[in-house]
């Protein structure tokens, strides 16, 4: 169990990435750079969002980037100024053709929003066994998709819906991520949380001491879908265009891939994780981008990089099996290590 | 009367295809306690065999088995990459490789054959149409479900009357006993992804043959029924699986019939919202499975 | 036949069996004594292959087992009764007893006479041959999985607790079962709770305290011994 000086460094060390990384890529003055840390602020919020559900439950959701989509579209029907609503969605229902917000409320009712249809969809399955759960929950992701896909009224249907107004920039994505860290970190170290992370190691003994496996879940589930509505509403007003495309299995994919490499169980692992992958990615697309410059192959390279990480997330399972910060927040672990040198030097 | 007649053809044919697909999950999971995600690649990697083949001068039945026959060989890799290093440290585990196994194989298909659907050879006789009772049907429901009936009465019989089926059902409940009797437990667990690849295979000659062609991501739908018709019916029971891939056949052929036009698009959402129902009634699934054993 | 020498096994960082050597000799019965958690069921589990030794060598006729997987001490000739009485409880007690002949699929012709043999050994099984081994009463089980794990035709059968849990006059017949499997020549390794009624049946017998041997000998000497109680728990 963390105490609280543990949890407090956790929480210092982890801003202090954040921090570094809008410091480093302001000063490096590329819009390259910006835009990749926007990305992986915005990385930041969803993984954690997972992180806060998967991590304390044990379960594997592959609903998360469902509600992401939810979030953004929530978030733009509220935005688009009216003027574009006419071209950008023209079948609007009219009651939502005259709304217009600003995007700062919009971010936030979006994150809402995910957490009611969260709340209301996912009760039933919080009951069901671990297997049965997850492949739930992968199905919940299709029919939302689906949803996107089809309403066209509200989404624009399979075509892309532009319009958005940019609010999204470094500082307030990274302010959001640093949120969602302290709250990934309460949510953890709360009742609730402790509770569930009993549940997770031994059921049977946690229903001894009074705890409802379901509602638990269902409470950490709904706040992860907050988080991944509000990050999806932030992508949706930086990248100002989007379709359901944006919403499916290869998000999934790399979401899962972050968290499960850097640790799931704690808010340490989704954080490192974010950082490695969102690096290595890049360094990858750049290696993509010159392969393809030098027209080494006949064909464009595509999918090298979901190839590399489905490699590397087999490797980290069968070398670290709960990812590289699998027990301990990385505070715990200095702490520990700082213990161990003093005890060594009073020898 | 033709109507209820059609809508039969249809369900039984459709249920028939669910109930295998179903069946191929159900029987890794039951023994292993582990969810395949890759599972819906065996379909994949059946449809570009056949397509690779496709034009080559060979019978369409020899092309039909080396494609059934890729399927099991990829269920038994499957085993090997995804399973077999990360078995024993969670489950959690193996369903993470597995998912990144499945990503694995459809972006090589991505990266080596094309994103763009790719036609497959089919015999005619699927798209010969039968007249009987006032109804017209392709001949490939027919075939499909006399495929499925026969499948399933054959694997039954290999379950209950084989030591080999015995061993495996007996694995299904307790596999460190079955293994104190002496039943080599990688042979029962590769039979196993041996036999879910076999029923991948032929799933996939007539699921490919409603569309005719294949893309990377066409083991999406068939996962995704085998998952559903796997946890309304009971995730350890094989009978569960098939009683779950007809009702799931049954659900979604009633919806597409009762739907209003401007509603059907959405019909998973349907399908999903009934199946959720189910799930609040029985969360464990309709069948029981076998009395609760250890996992490996 | 079965030597087992300075075997350690350990549970994660735990040492459950510490330096445990015993011998069991072709046709003997020998009992393997203590009270619970002093190890013995670990010491049967790592001879039949379930639970590999952290240090310690198995040997069966001479043989090198220690660190053979259980299917294949089943085809050396070993096969275990587990304590917890695993039948399979949706099978069928034929398809049990099927089962346990695995290893001789091949043999049709004698894993059918062997069948033959366990009914008339066990008519309680016979009667009910075609149930679910689930509906069976704990001493039905029992004799199912004895019977089932004679179906290998063994050389070494070892028996975890088969008391367990049982009523007085069903532990009576299993014991006569086991006297009668004695007088037919099989060896058998058996470890038991129940002192008395293992050492009337047993050539020889240990006692095990602790993960340790606390004790060995004949069963009479063992039965003799006055201060039984304190090499079960030690003073």
């Amino acid at each position: 169990m963390a105490g609280m000086k543990d949890t407090a460094l956790t929480l210092a060390i982890l801003i202090a990435l954040v921090v570094a990384l809008v410091v480093g890529a302001e000063i490096a003055e590329i819009r390259l750079f910006g835009r990749i840390a926007t990305n992986l602020c915005i990385s930041l919020v969803l993984v954690l969002g997972l992180q806060v559900f998967m991590g304390n439950s044990g379960i594997l959701s592959f609903a998360h980037i469902g509600f992401m989509g939810v979030g953004a579209y929530t978030s733009a029907v509220l935005t688009i100024p009216a003027q574009m609503k006419g071209m950008a969605l023209p079948d609007l229902y009219p009651i939502l053709a005259a709304i217009q917000l600003s995007p700062y409320i919009a971010i936030l009712i979006g994150g809402l929003t995910a957490a009611v249809v969260a709340a209301l969809v996912s009760y039933p399955l919080m009951r069901l066994s671990d297997a049965a759960a997850v492949i739930t929950s992968f199905a919940l992701l299709v029919v939302l998709h689906t949803v996107m896909l089809h309403w066209s009224e509200v989404t624009n249907g399979p075509r892309t819906l532009f319009g958005i107004p940019k609010a999204t920039d470094l500082y307030l994505a990274a302010g959001i991520a640093i949120l969602a860290i302290i709250g990934a970190m309460l949510f953890r170290e709360s009742r609730t949380g402790l509770l569930l992370r009993a549940t997770r190691d031994d059921e049977t003994a946690a229903g001894a001491i009074g705890a409802d496996v379901s509602r638990l879940r269902w409470k950490a589930f709904i706040i992860s879908a907050l988080f991944a509505g509000i990050g999806g509403a932030l992508w949706g007003h930086f990248i100002t265009s989007f379709s359901p495309k944006a919403f499916y299995l290869r998000e999934t994919f790399v979401i899962l891939g972050m968290l499960v490499i850097g640790g799931a169980p704690t808010v340490s692992g989704a954080v490192i994780g974010v950082f490695l992958v969102t690096f290595s990615f890049e360094a990858l697309r750049a290696v993509e981008a010159s392969l393809n410059a030098a027209r080494i192959f006949t064909g464009q390279v595509v999918g090298l990089t979901e190839i590399v990480l489905a490699l590397a997330m087999i490797a980290i399972l069968i070398l670290r099996p709960g990812g590289l910060f699998a027990t301990m927040e990385i505070g715990v672990l200095l702490g520990r290590w700082r213990t161990k040198v003093s005890e060594g030097e009073k020898r | 009367m033709t109507a209820y007649i059609q809508f039969l053809i249809d369900v039984l044919s459709l249920g028939g295809a669910y109930a295998l697909m179903a069946l191929g999950l159900v029987i890794v999971y039951g023994i292993l306690r582990l969810v395949n995600f890759a599972y819906g690649e065996l379909i994949m990697v059946t449809g570009y065999t056949m397509f690779l083949l496709g034009g080559s001068a060979l019978p369409w039945i020899v092309m039909a088995a080396i494609g059934v026959f890729m399927a099991i060989l990829a269920g038994i890799a499957t085993d090997y990459v995804a399973f077999r290093p990360v078995r024993a440290k969670s489950v959690t585990a193996v369903l993470i490789t597995s998912f990144a196994f499945s990503t694995l194989l459809q972006n090589a298909a991505l990266l080596f054959i094309s994103p763009r659907p790719r036609n497959v050879p089919l015999p005619d006789i699927f798209s010969e149409t039968v007249h009987f009772a006032g109804i017209v049907t392709p001949a490939r429901n027919l075939i499909t479900i006399a495929t499925a009936v026969i499948l399933l009465a054959v694997f039954a019989w290999v379950m209950k009357r084989t030591v080999l089926g015995i061993a495996m059902r007996a694995a299904a409940t307790h596999f460190t006993m079955a293994r104190m009797l002496g039943v080599p437990a990688n042979l029962i667990i590769s039979t196993a992804f041996a036999i879910s690849g076999f029923l991948a295979g032929i799933v996939s000659l007539f699921w490919i043959g409603r569309i005719g062609s294949v893309v990377p991501g066409i083991g999406l739908e068939p996962l995704l029924v085998a998952f559903i018709a796997t946890v309304i019916g009971g995730m350890r029971s094989l009978q569960g699986a098939v009683l779950g891939g007809f009702l799931l056949a049954f659900i979604d052929t009633g919806l597409n019939y009762s739907l209003p036009q401007d509603l059907l698009k959405f019909r998973d959402a349907f399908t999903f919202s009934l199946v959720i129902l189910i799930l609040l009634w029985r969360p464990a699934g309709l069948m029981k499975g076998p009395a609760s054993g250890q996992r490996t | 036949m079965l030597d087992v020498a300075a075997l350690e096994l350990r549970y994660g960082a735990i040492r459950a069996v510490r330096d445990v050597s015993l011998t069991v000799g072709e046709g003997e019965l020998v009992a393997l004594l203590g009270a619970n958690g002093a190890g013995k069921s670990s010491t049967l589990r790592a001879i039949a292959g379930a639970h590999k030794p952290a240090s310690g060598t198995i040997r069966l006729n001479g043989e090198d087992v220690t660190n053979q997987s259980p299917e294949r001490m089943v085809r050396k000739g070993v096969a275990m009764v587990p304590e917890t009485r695993d039948v399979f409880p949706d099978l069928t007690i034929a398809e049990n007893l099927r089962l346990g002949a695995f290893t001789r699929r091949s043999d049709e012709a004698g894993v059918e006479e062997d069948m033959g043999k366990m009914f008339r050994l066990f008519p309680i099984l016979s009667e009910r041959a075609e149930q679910a081994a689930g509906t069976l009463s704990g001493g039905e089980q029992q004799m199912l999985v004895i019977a089932r794990a004679l179906m290998s035709r063994p050389r070494l059968l070892l028996l975890d607790e088969p008391s367990l849990g049982l009523a007085p006059t069903i532990v009576g017949r299993i014991f006569d079962m086991i006297a009668e499997l004695k007088g037919s020549g099989l060896t058998m390794l058996l470890v038991e709770q129940n002192a008395a009624k293992a050492l009337a049946v047993a050539d020889r017998a240990y006692v095990m305290r602790s993960g340790e041997i606390a004790a060995e000998g004949t069963a009479a000497d063992i039965a003799a011994a006055s201060d039984l109680k304190t090499l079960y728990l030690g003073d």
